[in-house]
Order: structure tokens, then sequence, then C-alpha cells
């Protein structure tokens, strides 16, 4: 009777994913990226660097994981999936070892057919071999992929940056110094060796737009990173030579790596350790340059790394105010601050790894040749100063029954503390709860922090988050959480403390495999200052702002279609609310006889107010990630185009335009500032394999 | 003659601002509500260019549009429909205004069914408004394009999409420019029976606000379909019509009573070959 039925859900899956497999892996990914890419951005200070997300998944698609031999780490790179699904997959790998079929997923408590959808794409049933097989150099030579990547944008209006004056006086000479020194071509080129996962290296150079590229003040590249990257090779799990990113426990001392926080994934609040890993990314901040080692004895993992780099500052007098992590250096304002502080990290991590548990230690000590000193201001009164700090940690994670709690408690060398503990367990399989408490006194600011958190500082605030997801029947999920949180210490732009409080509530419906579509609605409510008052003493509203979604997806052979409706409402706790709305059609087609992809999007946004602005995702060329801001009244359009030259050839090329239809003369200001009401930029990347 | 110049143009400002929707350029569809776009029985040129995949013989129109019973608020429009093998093909005409200022717009458009599952069309038009107080070049013109997408996503239900003048195509007088509108619609058409649908569609002119229009049609009789709905912007607007079907011959007269600015009419009568 089980074969029976085992033998039918196999059968039944089989119908329901022809051509599944053949899905393109780049829409997945891409759809998982949008996912949780909107609404983090929403809420983030500065841009967020997807790109190592996006390689993971990447990387996973062209080397999939083997289920008949994998571990918790791989799984974990499949942001998609939830901890206890990550769980339940090794239960049941542990318990039905060797699978027989990538279909015997269904059968894995949790995990539904759009999960196993996602999953397709990024893992295979294989035999059970060694993950440390000797390496061949003839096997180095034959089977090692190398690939090249080359990307030019350009905006096609010029900006006001670009514009010199003719010098007749102090005055414009002044201006004209102000003035970007580089070209308006954003470029990179970069290079990528990898041998399956084991082996991989890489080099990249990048400038920004505006960058002087080979001039008086400046020749060749603005920004240069190199990688290489060793995997298990007898007691050594990894090595990183160059720049890497480094990701342990919570992330509440040390966490280079993007972290999910509140996204419409609900379950997925614990970030991913990952441990050490390569920076491929042109992110000119976010990694470490120098070195690290990971040894597994036994299931004891050891960890050590240190890192030299220089960062960017504007310092005075032997202290800076800040670090500049933007990277952009395109005026001699800006070449000022340019490497100007010395950092350097030493750091270290243990992990015992037992089939229940896990426990970990992490101790992070950095040093600067300069005091960081921050301006002094209420809200800043607690954050980091001077030009040594020291942090250590403890993780943990236990399962017991269907209950997993993991956690981290951090403490720094001014004996503040911090800790994010999460429990989450799946009772029944059609329903999956995780509650998460996070409590960082004010005073703890560790500068490698990046854990679940309101804001982007992990630092004064505490707060509980209760996430639920439920498949009530057939074709639908329902996903919501709540989040209640605490400043007890002002923060910036809320200047006394406060609360605040988030919710989002989604229905998932997906009647047929060619059709899915959502509902969401989310609602803030955060404390802010209002600014217009002659009030001495700061007065702080409570600001909600609600915003709902409706998103259709559906495809007809090599046709995709996708709609999307948004609309929002803030107020500001003394005028009228605002309103904010967007509507979007996108329309993707592979053709049969060439090998040519094109994305079509007609986009038109109504968001007067700057609080009621719009972020929707967009299709770009690869390893590009574009989310504009949708402000003012308007329209926007993209053709995004993917061509095959030949097998080893690609190229990409996207022209997007925004045309604002609320009689505004300039869009932008300063050096960015462009005469008009349209925006045009165009990109293109080229990829070379050999 | 300066009074009455004045007056028509304050009158045309004034319905336009409080129909706070779509400016007069573009004719309104026959359906109900003018909530056209997930339709697909009933093409409309400048309302659902992808619904002009779906006629399966030549077809021709005529159409008159009036608001607030003011002769010189009316809209006179025709079309033509030409079915192919390949991609179908439109041609229409619609004309507003009157002696001193008017407008034009002309259009050629294609579409094409694929295998009944989803219709894409595409049609371009050349917009002209005259300028009576020009000294030169009294007509100005612009060519925009006009896109539309419906797709039959559910057994019963079918989802539209259309974008008019999409990027912002204006004309450009020598003291002035004058916008020609923006609009994205989109809409669903839910069949509770094969004589009964529901419509609904959200219109976004781009610097206006938005439009709702939602409605029912009832085909009670095989010549007779009853129509009720409404739509509402600033004002909540309810509309009525029927539509009789002889044979080839199909006749629709709407009405639409607003709140503030009386009685909206409009009579179409199709031929289909």
């Amino acid at each position: 009777m089980k074969l029976k039925k085992k033998t039918y859900i196999v059968s039944l899956i089989c119908v329901l994913t022809i051509g599944v497999q053949a899905q393109d892996v780049r829409d997945n990914t891409e759809q998982i990226i949008a996912d949780i890419y909107e609404q983090v951005s929403e809420d983030a200070e500065t841009e967020i660097d997807f790109t190592s997300l996006y390689e993971d998944l990447i990387e996973l698609a062209e080397n999939p994981v083997n289920l008949n031999n994998t571990n918790k780490e791989e799984l974990e790179k499949l942001q998609f999936l939830s901890d206890y699904q990550i769980q339940n997959i090794l239960y049941y790998l542990y318990k039905c070892t060797p699978l027989n079929s990538i279909y015997e997923l269904q059968l894995i408590d949790g995990l539904d057919m759009t999960d196993i959808r996602h999953m397709l794409p990024f893992v295979s049933i294989g035999e059970c071999e060694s993950k440390f097989q000797k390496i061949y150099m003839r096997d180095l030579m034959r089977y090692g992929k190398n690939e090249l990547y080359m990307r030019f944008d350009r905006g096609l209006e010029t900006k006001e940056g670009y514009r010199y004056l003719p010098e007749e006086d102090k005055e414009t000479s002044n201006q004209n110094s102000k003035k970007y020194l580089g070209d308006p071509f954003y470029s990179y080129l970069k290079y990528r060796f990898h041998f399956r996962n084991r082996i991989q290296a890489g080099y990249t150079a990048e400038k920004d737009a505006g960058e002087q590229f080979w001039g008086n003040q400046h020749k060749g590249y603005d920004f240069y990173s190199a990688y290489a990257e060793l995997k298990n090779f007898g007691k050594m799990k990894t090595l990183v030579i160059g720049d890497y990113r480094a990701n342990f426990g919570q992330g509440l001392v040390m966490r280079t790596d993007f972290s999910m926080g509140k996204s419409a994934y609900v379950l997925q609040v614990n970030p991913r350790s990952g441990g050490l890993k390569k920076y491929s990314s042109t992110n000119e901040s976010s990694f470490f340059r120098g070195g690290g080692i990971t040894f597994k004895l036994g299931k004891t993992d050891l960890t050590a790394f240190y890192s030299n780099k220089m960062l960017d500052g504007d310092t005075i007098n032997g202290s800076f105010p800040t670090i500049l992590r933007d990277g952009l250096h395109r005026t001699n304002d800006n070449l000022k601050t340019k490497h100007t502080v010395n950092e350097q990290v030493l750091g270290g991590n243990i992990s015992f790894t037992h089939s229940w548990f896990q426990v970990g230690a992490t101790l992070v000590h950095i040093n600067l040749d300069k005091s960081l000193t921050p301006e002094k201001n209420i809200y800043n009164r607690f954050y980091f100063s001077g030009n040594k700090q020291t942090a250590g940690s403890i993780n943990y994670r236990f399962r017991w029954q269907k209950l997993n709690f993991s956690g981290e408690t951090a403490i720094m060398d001014n004996y503040s503390l911090a800790t994010v503990n999460s429990l989450n367990f799946s009772p029944v399989s059609r329903v999956g709860l995780v509650a998460l408490y996070r409590y960082f006194s004010k005073d703890y600011d560790a500068l490698y922090a990046n854990t679940f958190s309101e804001t982007s500082r992990v630092n004064n605030e505490s707060g509980m988050y209760i996430g639920a997801e439920v498949k009530p029947v057939k074709f639908w999920k329902l996903s919501a959480y709540i989040d209640s949180y605490r400043f007890g210490w002002p923060k910036f732009g809320i200047y006394a403390p406060s609360i605040g409080k988030d919710m989002l509530i989604q229905a998932d419906y997906a009647p047929k495999r060619n059709v899915a579509m959502l509902w969401r609605f989310k609602l803030e409510e955060k404390s802010h200052n209002f600014t217009d008052t002659l009030s001495t003493m700061p007065v702080v509203l409570s600001q909600p702002k609600w915003q709902a979604r409706y998103q259709l997806n559906y495809s007809f052979g090599r046709f995709k279609f996708k709609n999307q409706l948004d609309v929002n409402g803030f107020s500001d706790g003394v005028n009228t609310p605002g309103y904010g709305f967007s509507a979007l059609q996108d329309v993707s087609y592979s053709f049969l006889q060439v090998p040519l992809t094109l994305d079509l999007r007609l986009h038109i946004f109504d968001a007067q107010n700057f609080e009621n602005r719009i972020y929707t995702y967009e299709k770009d060329v690869l390893y590009a990630f574009s989310i504009p801001m949708a402000y003012g009244q308007g329209t926007r359009y993209y053709l995004n185009m993917r061509y095959d030259v030949s097998r080893n050839l690609s190229l990409w090329i996207k022209l997007a335009q925004t045309v604002y239809a609320d009689d505004r003369t300039t869009i932008s200001s300063s050096n960015e500032e462009i005469q008009g009401n349209r925006k045009t930029d165009f990109r293109f990347l080229l990829k070379w394999k050999f | 003659m300066k009074k009455i110049c004045f007056a028509l143009l304050s009158a045309t400002c004034l319905i336009n601002n409080i129909n706070a929707q779509i400016a007069p350029v573009v004719p309104s569809s026959s359906s109900i509500a003018d909530a056209s776009v997930a339709v697909e029985n009933d093409w409309s040129a400048f309302r659902n260019t992808a619904s002009l995949a779906y006629i399966d013989h030549i077809e021709l129109s005529m159409q008159y549009e009036n608001h607030s019973m003011i002769r010189e608020m009316s809209w006179k429009s025709a079309q033509a429909g030409l079915n192919a093998k390949y991609f179908n093909i439109g041609l229409s005409f619609s004309y507003f205004g009157y002696s001193l200022y008017n407008e034009m717009i002309a259009g050629v458009g294609f579409a094409r069914n694929f295998s009944d599952k989803f219709s894409m069309g595409l049609q371009f038009n050349y917009y002209t408004a005259y300028f009576s107080a020009g000294e030169e070049s009294r007509y100005r013109g612009a060519l925009f394009p006009q896109a539309g997408i419906s797709s039959h996503i559910l057994p019963r239900l079918t989802i539209g999409f259309q974008a008019f003048n999409p990027f912002q195509a204006i004309i450009k007088t020598e003291n002035s420019q004058k916008r020609i509108p923006t609009i994205y619609s989109i809409g669903t058409n839910y069949e509770f029976s094969k004589n009964l649908v529901w419509l609904t569609q959200i219109d976004k002119e781009v610097s206006s606000d938005f439009r709702f229009a939602t409605g029912f049609e009832y085909t009670m009789l095989r010549q007779l379909t009853v129509k009720l709905g409404a739509y509402g912007s600033d004002y909540l607007v309810p509309s009525i019509g029927f539509g009789l079907h002889l044979d080839k011959l199909h006749f629709n007269l709407n009405g639409e009573l607003h709140p503030l600015l009386g009685l909206n009419t409009l009579a179409n009568l199709k031929y289909r070959f």
C-alpha cells in the first residue's frame, strides 16, 4: 500500500513537473530575489548587495546539490527554504537515503509543489560519492570553467556633474572643482574560474559613472578585487585568500552577507551562517581582504581569519566621523576621503554540530588606525567610538521533536549585550510557525553585525516577531507576520524613545501550473520626528503606512506575463494622508528559432509624496539588480534583451526610460541633476565562457 | 465671438476636470461603464486593442458620444476591422470638438490571437489638434503607440491590459505644449454563465486620479443585452445601457448620469459581415 502510494505520488509529480526541469533557472532565481528584494530595499538605508545571494543560486544551478550527499550548509543556500523545511529534508534523508527520484521530495513534511518547483533547478539525485575526491591537474584543465564578464552602463541624458562651466572667475572655477572628474560610463570587468564548487578564483575591476579612468587624478579602475577559494581538501574545509566574506551564528557579531529580515518569506528569519566564502561582488565595502581557513575536525569546525584593508573616511586630526561605504570617488572631495583609514580584523569561530544540536562561539577584534568619532548628536550618543573593538558571541541551535530553537547571544568589550532567539516548528505539515525575540542594548554596536532587526544598525532595539504560514486548502497559501518593537533610546529621525509595529498578510493562489497570483497587505506604524513645529522639545508622532499589492503571473508557451497593482497610504499624523499608486505589465518571450529572450515592461506610477514611493523589481542584465523607486507622477518602460551569440558568448542589453508627467523641469539634484522630464538608462553586459 | 469661444473652452476644461478622468481625445466603448479592456467579443479600437484579434468577419461601426448634453462636447468615431490569416487589421478614426478647437485621432492596429489563450494588439495612432489661436501651423500632431493584451487565465476569467500613449508623446505649439493623455487600463471579465458577465476595470491617466469601473452585462434574449454598472473617480456615476443584436447588426445605447454635469449618452452601430 505504501509503495503504491509512493508510486502514485511520484507519477503525479512527474506529470505535473514536466517542463519544469527546462524552466529557466535565471527566472526562478530572479523571482526569489524579487520576492525578498523589494521589501527589504524599502526599509534599507543603504543599497543592498544581492550579488552573493544571486551567485550562490546560479552556482547551485550549475552544480546542483546532490540530495544523497548533502548537509545543512548546502541546503541553507536555498534561501527560499525555511529552517524547519531544511530540518525535515535532512531528517527524511537520514531515514530514507538514498533517494531514488527527485520526486520523493513530495513525501517530505512541509514541502509543497511551489517549494519543490523552486528547488528543482538546484538539486539532483546522485551517488553518495565522497566530497573529498582527489583532484587531478588534467581534470582541472579539462573541466574547469572560465568566465569573463564586461559591463557598461550609461545614462543617456547629461547630468549636471559633467557640465563644466567656462572658467571666467573664481566662482566658476570653484563650481567646476566640485564636478565629476571622469566620464559618465559605469563599467566593470570580471574574470571567474571554477572547478565544480571546490576551486574558485576570480578578479574584478570596476569604475562607477563619474569616476576618472585615466587622468591626472586617477589612473585605471577605481576598485580592484581578487579571490581564491578552495573547499574540502582533507581536513581543510575552506580556504579563502584575497577578498572574502564571513558569516557566523545569527550575525550578531559577524555577517557581511545580506540578511533577509522581514519579507513575504515569513518563516525565514534566521540568517544563514555559511562561514567563509569568496567575495566577487563590486560593492566596495562589505568584505574582508586577507585570508581565512576553516578546518573540519570530526564534528567540530574551527575557523580563523584575518583582514587588512583600507576604508574611506573624512579624516581630520586622526579621527573620522563615519565610514563611507558608497564607494563613489567621483569628485576631488570624494578622492580626498578614499582609503584614508586602515582596518585590521582578526577573528575566529568554533562550531560543534551534532545530529540534534549545534553550538558555536565567535570572537572578533577590529583595529582602526584612526579613531572613529561620530559627530555628537542625541541619537548617536551610544554609537561605537574609538579605534578598537572586540565582540564575542555564542550561537546555538537545538531540535527537539518538531521544535527548532536557535539563537545567538553576544557581548562587546564595553559589556553591552545583544541576543536574538527564535523558535520555529511545524505542528502539522500544512502549518509553519515562528517566533523571534531580539534585544540589542543601546550601546551594543558591533561594526560587522547584521541580523534580524527593524533597522540596518544592530543596536538600541528590542522586539518580538511572530510569523505563520498556513496551507488551508489546495492551491492556497496564507502567510502572515506581526512584529512589535521598541527603541529605548532616540534613533536617527526619532528624537525620543519610541515603539513601532509591522504586520503583513499575504494570500497566494496557484490554481494551475502556469497561473499564480497573490494579494498582499502590509501595515507599518513607526514613530518619526514631526518637523513642522516650533516646539523646542522634539515632537514625535506615530506615522502609519499601509501598502497593498495584487500580483498575477501567468505563462502560455514561450510567453510569460506579469501584472502588478500597488496602492499605499501614508499619514504623517497631522496633514491629510497621501496615496501612491502603481500598475505594470510585463511580457517576456523566448524565441524558438533564435537564442533570444526579450523582457518588456510598461509601468505607470503616481506617488506624489516621498513617503508614498513604490519600489518595483525590474529584470536586468545578469548580476545587476534594479529596483527603481517610483516617486512622482509618470511612466517607466524598459526593454531587456538576452542574446546567445554562441554557446560560449552571451550578451544582455537593457534600455529603460522614465518620463515624469508632474510638470517637473529637472530630475534629481546637485551633480546628478538632469534637465527635462526624461531619464534614460542603457546597460550592456557581455559574458564569455571558455 | 470671443465670449462664445471663452465659454466653450471654459466648459470643456470644467467638464474635463470634473470628469477627472481621461482627456477628450479618447472615445468611450460601448461596454457598460466603459469597462471594456477585458471584453473580447466587442472590439473598440481605442479601448481594447487586443480584442481586434477575435473578430472573425469584417466589421464596421460608427459611434456618437455626447457629454452633458452640450453639442460641442461630442465625439464622432468610426472603425473598421478586417480579419486576416496571421493577424487582424483595424482602422479607426475619432473627432472631438468644434470649429475653434478640435482633436482628431486616426489609428491603424494589428492584433493576433494566440490559440484562443491570449491575444496581443498594437495600434499606431496619429493625433492632431487644431488651435485657432495660432497664426501658423494651426494643426499640430504626434504619432504614438497603443498596446493591449487579453488573456484567459482561468476558464471563466479573462484579464485585459492596455496602455494608450505609454511613452507620453506630446504636441508642441509655438508657445505651449499639449499633453496627449497616457492611460493604463487593467480589467477583468468574469463569466458567471454564457449570458452573464461581470466586468471590472481600473484606468489611470498619468496625471489624473484613478477611475474604477464595474458593471454587469446580461444577455437576456439572443437579441437583447441589458447592462448596469457604475464608475467612480471624484464622483460616482451610475450607468445603464442596452444592446440590440439583429443578426449582423448590433446597436448599443448607453447612458450615464453624472451627479454634477448631467447626462452622458453613447450610441454605437456595428455591422458584422
